[in-house]
């Protein structure tokens, strides 16, 4: 586990703190389907044990969590593409400026649905 | 300027784990280069300290080091170059690698990584009376790959390499383009199978550690990219 001490102090360029960004967002994402799966077998439970459920998820605890989810996803989908660029285009040239692009994009989504979850316009 | 210079150091004959020291030196330059300073510690200060320099041009390629947390070549990099905070740098020697003494590593591994990719020509014909021809658009292909010269900053850059010692790491893969994309080498499929496989080069997750490592300024994840292109595109 050597690996571990030499990743902490390695110098970061903006292409390691992609690759770190993208495993730890996917194994977000990957904890949110278990998650997900996990609520879905209330609907096992009949109708009432589901809405109570969702009721839940309409806290705003969960709304910050479903806030947070779409921030992983939206990181996570961006830099997928900006990977198969870089693999199977010329995109290795533009690393960096595509990650640049791709945050800046992704800050501007994640806000505009802070709005639309906080701001209620859909309830 | 005062500058203190923090080296790992370790002896194994007296230290059971590495540690490091500190040294102080007067009157650096900021047009010194890191390799200078070695120098001067070793001829001023203690002549134990061990690390390799040869050509001290940038060109034998020996003098890979790790300098306040990435490699780069001691040989190559001025004062002036750094973001040095607290009047200190820090040397280390280049990780993954076996230790052997202070920044000196076994660089056997790394070696044999560049055997596996078979770094030399394999043509189908017996040798022409003059030269195998190409163009200058053909050799053209090859001019960045062929600046490497095999310090080994990149390999042992990578976090791939870092977790599985096995992997044949960016500075072999470099080689194997270098071949591949050669229109007088005949060996593309065998030359592929190598580094198509479980330790080659799908393990590149594109981290660029490499390229920010390379002292020769190498796009070294762009010449990965064909090769993975070269790999898949045999399969469809």
């Amino acid at each position: 586990m050597s690996w571990i001490k030499t990743l902490l102090t390695y110098e970061k360029a903006p292409g390691a703190w992609s690759w770190g960004l993208h495993r730890i967002t996917g194994l977000g994402l990957m904890f949110y389907l278990y998650l997900h799966i996990f609520a879905l077998t209330a609907l096992q439970e009949g109708p009432e044990a589901f809405n109570a459920e969702m009721e839940l998820f309409k806290s705003p605890v969960f709304m910050l969590l479903e806030w947070a989810l779409f921030g992983l996803v939206l990181f996570h989908s961006f830099n997928g593409f900006r990977i198969v660029l870089i693999d199977l285009a010329q995109g290795a040239k533009y690393h960096k400026k595509m990650l640049y692009w791709l945050t800046g994009i992704s800050i501007a989504l994640f806000a505009g649905m802070g709005y639309v979850i906080f701001s209620g316009v859909f309830h | 300027m005062e500058l203190t210079v923090r080296i790992q150091r370790y002896d194994p004959e007296k230290d059971s784990a590495p540690h490091f020291e500190n040294y102080k030196l007067e009157n650096v330059n900021k047009t010194d280069r890191i390799l200078d300073l070695l120098n001067r510690i070793k001829w001023e200060i203690d002549g134990g300290l061990t690390y390799r320099r040869s050509c001290t041009h940038g060109i034998c390629g020996s003098d890979a080091v790790k300098i306040n947390g990435r490699n780069r070549l001691a040989c190559s990099v001025l004062v002036q170059d750094l973001k040095i905070s607290k009047s200190t740098i820090q040397i280390e020697p280049i990780p993954a690698l076996p230790l052997e003494k202070d920044l000196l590593v076994d660089m056997s591994s790394f070696f044999e990584k560049y055997e596996i990719v078979k770094p030399y020509l394999i043509p189908k014909d017996a040798p022409p009376e003059r030269e195998r021809y190409q163009t200058n658009e053909d050799a053209e292909l090859l001019f960045e790959s062929a600046k490497c010269i095999q310090c080994g900053s990149c390999s042992t850059s990578c976090p791939s390499l870092w977790v599985n010692e096995n992997y044949i790491g960016p500075a072999a893969f470099l080689k194997a383009y270098r071949f591949i994309f050669d229109t007088r080498d005949d060996a593309t499929a065998e030359r592929l199978d190598l580094i198509d496989t479980t330790d080659g080069l799908w393990r590149c997750h594109t981290i660029f550690n490499c390229v920010e490592a390379c002292p020769k300024e190498i796009d070294i994840t762009w010449h990965i990219s064909q090769l993975k292109k070269a790999a898949l595109r045999r399969e469809i």
